[in-house]
């Protein structure tokens, strides 16, 4: 049997692929899977670009910018399937909360109010000429950047001038929560968890609270191997969506749960995994919970079809954040890495996609694919 | 071959970082510092400035160096991967021995490949190492358990203790398995009998 060897960071939305390994998805497609878990989104760029791996999971904008040669490295990367949509949240650490809530009279609500209590935090820290506040992401090109910076500019504040952005892998988050090196960071699942587990901060808002159905990770299969072997991308995307389907199933999430939870994958406590996949999570110290169904989905409906105005989106936010000019050409080729027509073929799902903004920002502008001069200009 | 680079190597590994550490030495870099920050690791590089920057791949700090990319106001220059893409056979040789590098730009590649080329050996060495302890350690557990078998048999057969080995060697044989199998076996079943 032909086995594909598959890239994974140990995260929640990786939930899909262990499935597809673990749970009898590949195989009922006629191939196996070996994963492989990787502690760097660097080394998964690396080792599919060696050829060390077949495919992998991969943080959408990543793909894309990795595709468009604005890292350091230029190699074509496509995206065939989406891993998940949504699944992100930002923590503070209980200090910060604490003066967001002094500076409004009382705990804000929603991520508004949120956004402009810190603001009034940092101008009384730059009255004070009190260092800049920092806040975590997880990778240059990351959709964590990206929602930071839009929930950032919610409060009227500069991203790039009036606080310090800084990469921190996810293991050392709640750590740098701590040692007072962070305030506040944006990540994945289940690292929010663990911080508000360990008594180290609360969450300030969900991902899903500042874009409805934000992009996140997808598949990352390089040009060449789409190009030499399309069957067996065909049976891999058949593979996950079964799997994507099990796993949106609520179900089955007591299984999926123990899955990830064990020591070959992330290797973190099942109930703070479970509460993760049942959406409905701890937000604070005192043990306070908040559901949304939306918090990470991992299948059902056109989740995993890869919609490319959601390339679109994100090349705009590269844009927004300064990552690159903007340029037509660039914009085009970064829709062109996200390949429906191949998740069609393969699953010969004929999907209609949800009309309108496929993103459905939070208090911004909506985004239309047709103007995407027009939605930064709504910016400035 | 000696060099006036300013090197820093990023490993929580301390006894992987002093062998490659030793090796840059041995080969006339003199300005080498080790790195073993978790939390504040862009501060920590961005004082120190090096050349060429060695971290190791099981590093989740790779992704805190891919920023330097992005953020040339928090580094002073910009940094760039040592190989140029087409050189995938030093890419390859690097990754495999589970090592990377990152340097300044415009620096000469020749005199950056020979660190690299002493992290991969420093790299692969330490992994020989490594395997050379396990081993090591797993013949020492074994003899005790083949010690601890041989003295069950001694005491249950009245055996003298060459005839014990003698019988575990001949089980083992006819079991087609090893003498440590036959000897935990017999242990267990001791445990169970006790």
């Amino acid at each position: 049997m032909k086995c594909l060897r598959i890239g994974y960071v140990p995260l929640s939305d990786a939930a899909v692929l262990i499935a597809a390994a673990s749970r009898g998805f590949a195989e009922a497609e006629g191939f196996a899977i070996e994963l492989v878990r990787e502690v760097s989104w660097a080394n998964i760029r690396d080792k599919l670009i060696l050829g060390q791996f077949d495919a992998a999971h991969m943080l959408a904008p990543f793909a894309i910018a990795t595709t468009l040669g604005l890292g350091h490295l230029r190699v074509p990367l496509i995206a065939p399937f989406a891993l998940n949509l949504n699944g992100n949240a930002i923590t503070i650490s209980n200090l910060l909360q604490m003066q967001m809530a002094d500076e409004l009279g009382r705990t804000p609500e929603g991520p508004l109010e949120g956004a402009k209590a810190l603001a009034s935090v940092i101008r009384r820290r730059t009255a004070e000429q009190q260092e800049p506040l920092a806040f975590g992401i997880v990778f240059p090109f990351s959709t964590h950047a990206y929602l930071l910076r839009h929930w950032l500019r919610l409060g009227a504040i500069d991203p790039e001038r009036d606080v310090n952005l800084v990469v921190v892998p996810p293991p050392y988050m709640a750590e740098s929560l701590r040692t007072g090196l962070l305030h506040g960071f944006c990540v994945g699942s289940p690292w929010n968890s663990l911080a508000v587990d360990a008594k180290l901060g609360c969450i300030a808002a969900f991902g899903v609270d500042i874009a409805e159905r934000a992009p996140e990770k997808i598949l990352a299969v390089p040009k060449a191997v789409s190009e030499r072997d399309p069957d067996l991308v065909s049976r891999l995307i058949r593979a996950l969506r079964a799997a994507a389907r099990w796993c949106a199933d609520g179900k089955n999430h007591a299984d999926l749960a123990r899955l990830l939870a064990s020591r070959e994958h992330l290797g973190l406590p099942e109930h703070i995994i479970r509460d993760v996949l049942d959406g409905n999570l701890c937000v604070g110290a005192g043990g306070q919970r908040r559901a949304h169904a939306a918090f990470l989905l991992l299948g059902g409906d056109t989740t995993n079809r890869p919609d490319p105005r959601h390339a679109k989106w994100l090349y705009a936010e590269m844009v927004r954040a300064g990552q690159t000019p903007f340029s037509d050409e660039a914009y085009h080729a970064a829709a062109a890495v996200y390949t429906p027509q191949l998740y069609d073929e393969a699953t010969r799902e004929t999907a209609t996609m949800p009309p309108g903004d496929p993103v459905a920002l939070s208090m911004g502008p909506a985004f239309s694919e047709h103007d995407p001069r027009g939605y930064l200009a709504a910016f400035r | 071959m000696g060099s006036g680079f300013k090197i820093a190597i990023v490993d929580e590994n301390p006894v992987r970082a002093a062998i490659l550490e030793e090796g840059l030495l041995e080969a006339g870099h003199r300005n080498v510092t080790r790195v073993s920050e978790r939390t504040n690791l862009l501060a920590r590089l961005t004082l120190l400035d090096p050349d060429v920057i060695l971290i190791a791949l099981e590093n989740p700090s790779r992704d805190v160096l891919e920023q330097m990319f992005q953020v040339s106001r928090v580094v002073r220059r910009p940094v760039a991967m040592f190989v140029e893409q087409s050189d995938t056979a030093s890419i390859e040789a690097a990754i495999d021995a589970g090592v990377s590098a990152y340097v300044v730009d415009g620096l000469t590649k020749e005199r950056v490949k020979h660190v690299v080329d002493i992290s991969i050996m420093r790299f692969k060495a330490f992994s020989r190492l490594k395997d050379e302890l396990t081993e090591a350690k797993v013949a020492l557990q074994e003899r005790k358990v083949i010690d601890r078998a041989k003295g069950i048999l001694m005491r249950a057969k009245n055996l003298q203790e060459e005839e014990a080995y003698a019988l575990l060697r001949k089980t083992a044989m006819n079991e087609k398995r090893r003498i440590a199998d036959i000897a935990q076996s017999i242990i267990t079943a001791a445990d169970v009998f006790k």
